[in-house]
């Protein structure tokens, strides 16, 4: 419901939000009913749907919406199949309807989840531009094997096999929760574009993994302007690409997990049972990169590696991250202090030593400075971020409310 | 222009070159016949023979616009000049050269003015099909329908209009009594016809007389695959070509490149059982292949699950929901497949549904070939043109929608996609916006219009398949009732409906699926819940027998047990 994103996004400290999924007869409905336009190509929630409940004052804010989809391409190019996922933002309800029913004649818009089309990628970036001047595609999660434009499984080794003479109409991919910016610093065809960070959520409270900053108006021109130039795009906050399933490579039956360098050395084979590795997305970039670890080029954006708070406040307490005392804590945490990205990010950990405790304090503190301990993931497996090194915890005195 | 008969067998290569006389091809499924018309042609301009001297005549537009196209890639510029259409459509040229100003009634129409004669709409489609058989089969009717073709003619007649067969029969009328428009005066000097076997009494008779002054005809086609005589064809046409056109020649072709050896040996089996035919070897060239899967599943529902299952299993995860639950280790290897290397294969449109909903809930893409468009048809859009301008205007939109919805039978699932629509012109007064949508829906009825960058799966019926092909064929409701087809109100032909069950299997070149449902729920009554008769004409070795247990499906309805 737009009423629980609305909730959330204020709890996250997020001010533009994505509708996702407008192509939803459903979902669109809801849309139309429940936000009005605010004037400048971006929607908020009617007075009427807006509950106070929820909401502590000090996260309070005013939340907008862009609209936004995200479109799943499955089709033969080149000899091969090809999956690629692709997100779609438009201005206005007009231009959403044209897009829906210009996809709708192609194939079936009505499922839950995401749209599958058997079209060109290419052809839904001609579609999109046809139905808008203003709307924008944006290759989704750039490098996830499955359903990427550089996929391993079904994806193409450069952004022109995929998108042809259109290429030059790509201002931006999403990094997504599987890269991060200076993996994609190793490839100097993506200098051109912009690399944004937004993330799928499956529920609202795991919107804001990730987020884009900019420094313009709150309008739906002035950040699509920022995006395709990056002036005033001032930065992104990342997930740890390491905690993706399919970061590094491996064989999970047989829980051996290589970095690229590693699974060359083995000839792409386990080294325990002799069956193929599964090729995960630092390999991928590896291949295709034409510079080294660590390249940073000129107009590169600053960017910031986040870890969910509520992550953060289950190893802190040594409890899991779904239990009652972490949601509780965070909750009240939000109340004091503040929405979720201004205490990853901004608030002075001494105010956060005072609301909840040293510990939390020093892992805050810890993660601003990438100061993390990374078990990347591998064939399926997720990978894990720690902060604090087993035993360190306990060795700390764990002081906290939530022991 | 390449040497017209590079890369041809033996067979085909005496099709292409045996221009002196008559000639009958006898051509199977999957043996090359497009490419051996389109070198015949090639030969024959090669020999000296303008292209406007020739006609092929194609079976439908679409495949006529194949032909051209093929003909365009290898004969160049010059092909445009050859005449290819079907024979409804050159029957329109002859009527229009001959100055008869030619205003063609719809199917609606028809069925309307044989409303008012017959009283009910039922009757009234009968009336209709048996009004076309009679035109074609050119058969003395019996006194009742004698009458009622009077009855009718006189309708159109009134009103200025033909039908379809009209013309057929009319421009063969005309040739006969000698009025040949200067145009067409002894054209062609030679006919290719494609689809013999479905040639009507009527349409030999227009051809017939084209051939007339000295011309040749090439009649191509498969007594195997004759599947319209319900409309008037009659394979007899075929089989007995040289009563009609003395001194023809016969080449028949034998090598099938389309299917693997199982497939063509299968199928083959089958409609070896039909007496009326001629007896061909069809070989196939191809490797051996895998055995053909016969399926049985507990009802409709499942039969759609199974297939969606299938088609996922081959194209990959189309979703990270679906890689989630994948159970080994997902592949990554190769794959070069495309949602449209797949179809459905159905003896009826009614079967369609169950498939329409699997596919939508699964999100896989998917196109319905024929039969009524995903949004209701004609009939929606009819219904929406008579609401138009029984609606006041000034409302609102939301209580002119709600009016239209009040009035109305409109399933769910279109409505909700007709409020969409609506919202891309609500900018226009409701009453505009209603007529623009009316627009687009005419847009997703018509069977031809599809649009050509989707890839998706193929669903239609047994019929509509003819001259296709696909990697992966699924034919449903392979079973008693069904295939061979019991529920006509005339009697049904079992040779006919083997012959059809036939071309559904030769549509597939890899693989190819016969399911089967234990229970079936259609045109209001239980089905037989048995297997067709057809399954047991294929030898055992040839086919892998599986079956679905009943209610294995597990909670969240994905997998299914295979095997109980």
């Amino acid at each position: 419901m737009p009423e629980g994103i609305w909730k959330w996004a204020q709890l996250k400290g997020i001010t533009v939000v994505g509708t996702g999924d407008f192509t939803h007869p459903a979902w669109f409905k809801e849309l139309t009913e429940k936000l009005e336009p605010s004037g400048n190509g971006l929607f908020q929630l009617k007075r009427a749907y807006r509950s106070g409940e929820g909401v502590p004052v000090s996260c309070r804010a005013e939340v907008f919406f862009l609209l936004s989809v995200e479109i799943s391409c499955i089709y033969r190019k080149n000899g091969r199949t090809r999956k690629v996922h692709c997100l779609i933002l438009v201005p206005d309800l007009g231009s959403a309807a044209k897009l829906s029913l210009a996809l709708s004649r192609i194939g079936n818009i009505v499922s839950d989840g995401r749209p599958i089309l058997g079209l060109d990628a290419r052809e839904l970036l001609k579609i999109t531009l046809d139905v808008s001047p203003d709307a924008l595609l944006i290759p989704a999660h750039a490098w996830t094997p499955h359903f990427s434009v550089f996929g391993a499984a079904s994806g193409f080794d450069s952004m022109e096999e995929c998108f042809d003479d259109l290429t030059t109409h790509i201002y931006a991919i999403e990094t997504g929760l599987s890269s991060d910016p200076p993996m994609n610093w190793r490839l100097s065809a993506l200098d051109r574009v912009s690399l944004v960070s937004n993330s799928d959520a499956h529920s609202p409270a795991k919107i804001g993994r990730e987020a884009n900053l900019f420094g313009t108006d709150i309008a739906y021109g002035a950040i699509i302007g920022a995006v395709k130039t990056r002036r005033a795009f001032l930065g992104t906050v990342e997930f740890f690409p390491e905690e993706g399933k399919y970061h590094y490579d491996g064989h999970r039956q047989c829980s051996v997990s290589c970095s690229p360098r590693e699974t060359v050395g083995h000839h792409y084979l386990c080294p325990a049972c002799g069956k193929r590795l599964t090729i995960g997305v630092a390999h991928r970039v590896e291949l295709l990169s034409d510079r080294n670890e660590g390249f940073r080029p000129g107009a590169a954006l600053p960017f910031r590696s986040a870890v969910p708070l509520t992550e953060i406040l289950a190893e802190v307490g040594g409890v899991g991250g779904a239990s009652k005392m972490v949601q509780d804590e965070y909750m009240r945490l939000l109340a004091v202090l503040g929405n979720e990205f201004s205490i990853l990010l901004e608030v002075p950990l001494a105010d956060i030593e005072r609301a909840a405790s040293p510990l939390a304090a020093e892992a805050i503190g810890r993660m601003r400075r990438g100061k993390v301990h990374v078990r990347p993931g591998y064939d399926g497996e997720y990978g894990r971020i720690k902060i604090f090194e087993n035993g360190e915890r306990a060795e700390r005195g764990g002081q906290g409310r939530l022991l | 222009m390449n040497d017209v008969t590079d890369g041809l067998n033996a067979s085909q290569r005496r099709a292409v070159v045996e221009t002196e006389g008559h000639l009958l091809v006898a051509a199977g499924p999957g043996t090359g016949k497009t490419m051996t018309i389109v070198r015949r042609c090639a030969h024959l301009l090669g020999q000296g023979v303008g292209p406007e001297e020739i006609l092929a005549v194609t079976f439908t537009n679409r495949a006529a616009r194949e032909m051209r196209e093929r003909m365009r890639a290898f004969l160049g510029p010059e092909a445009a000049r050859v005449f290819v259409a079907t024979l409804h459509l050159l029957g329109l040229k002859i009527m229009r050269a001959a100055g008869a100003a030619v205003r063609l009634c719809t199917r609606d129409e028809q069925v309307r003015f044989l409303r008012s004669v017959t009283g009910s709409s039922r009757a009234a489609q009968l009336a209709a099909e048996r009004i076309s058989r009679v035109k074609n089969l050119l058969e003395a009717p019996d006194a009742e329908t004698a009458r009622l073709v009077e009855a009718y003619q006189g309708l159109l007649q009134a009103q200025g209009l033909c039908d379809f067969d009209d013309l057929i029969a009319i421009p063969a009328r005309m040739l006969e009594t000698g009025r040949v428009p200067a145009a067409y005066a002894g054209r062609f000097q030679h006919i290719i016809v494609d689809e013999y076997q479905d040639i009507s009494p009527v349409q030999q008779k227009l051809l017939g007389q084209l051939v007339g002054g000295g011309a040749r005809i090439c009649a191509v086609g498969d007594p195997d695959q004759a599947i319209y005589a319900f409309r008037g064809a009659d394979v007899r046409n075929f089989l007995f070509f040289g009563k009609a056109f003395p001194g023809a020649g016969t080449v028949a072709l034998k090598e099938n490149y389309r299917s693997t050896g199982m497939i063509v040996k299968a199928a083959c089996s089958v409609v070896g059982n039909n007496r009326q035919r001629i007896e061909k070897e069809l070989c196939a060239v191809r490797e051996e292949g895998t055995p053909i899967v016969v399926r049985s599943v507990p009802d409709e529902r499942a039969e759609a699950e199974t297939v969606v299952l299938e088609i996922e299993a081959r194209m990959g995860p189309s979703s990270h929901f679906m890689l989630d639950r994948a159970k080994t280790s997902v592949d990554f290897s190769e794959r070069s497949c495309s949602f449209a290397d797949f179809a459905v294969l159905y003896r009826t449109n009614a079967q369609a549904r169950a498939f329409r909903e699997a596919f939508t809930e699964r999100g896989i893409p998917f196109q319905v070939v024929g039969g009524k468009g995903p949004f209701g048809g004609r009939a929606l859009i009819e219904e929406l043109r008579g609401q138009l301008d029984t609606l006041p205007d000034h409302q609102g939109m939301d209580a002119f929608w709600r009016g239209l919805r009040e009035k109305g039978s409109f399933p769910d699932e279109d409505w909700g996609f007709l409020r969409n629509l609506a919202l891309a012109y609500q900018d226009l007064s409701p009453r505009d916006a209603l007529a623009e949508v009316i627009n687009e829906l005419m847009l997703f009825t018509t069977a031809d219009v599809f649009d050509a960058r989707a890839e998706a799966v193929a669903l239609m019926t047994l019929h509509a398949a003819k001259g296709l092909e696909f990697k992966c064929v699924f034919v449903a409701g392979v079973e008693e009732g069904l295939i061979p087809f019991t529920f006509a109100a005339e009697g049904s032909d079992i040779e006919e409906e083997r012959r059809l069950f036939f071309v559904g299997m030769t549509r597939a070149r890899d693989e190819l699926f016969l399911l089967h449902a234990r229970r079936r729920f259609l045109y209001g009554r239980q089905g037989s819940g048995l297997p067709s008769p057809f399954l047991a004409e294929i030898p055992r070795q040839l086919m892998r027998q599986e079956r679905v247990a009943d209610g294995v499906k597990k909670k969240g309805g994905t997998q299914m047990g295979l095997f109980s």
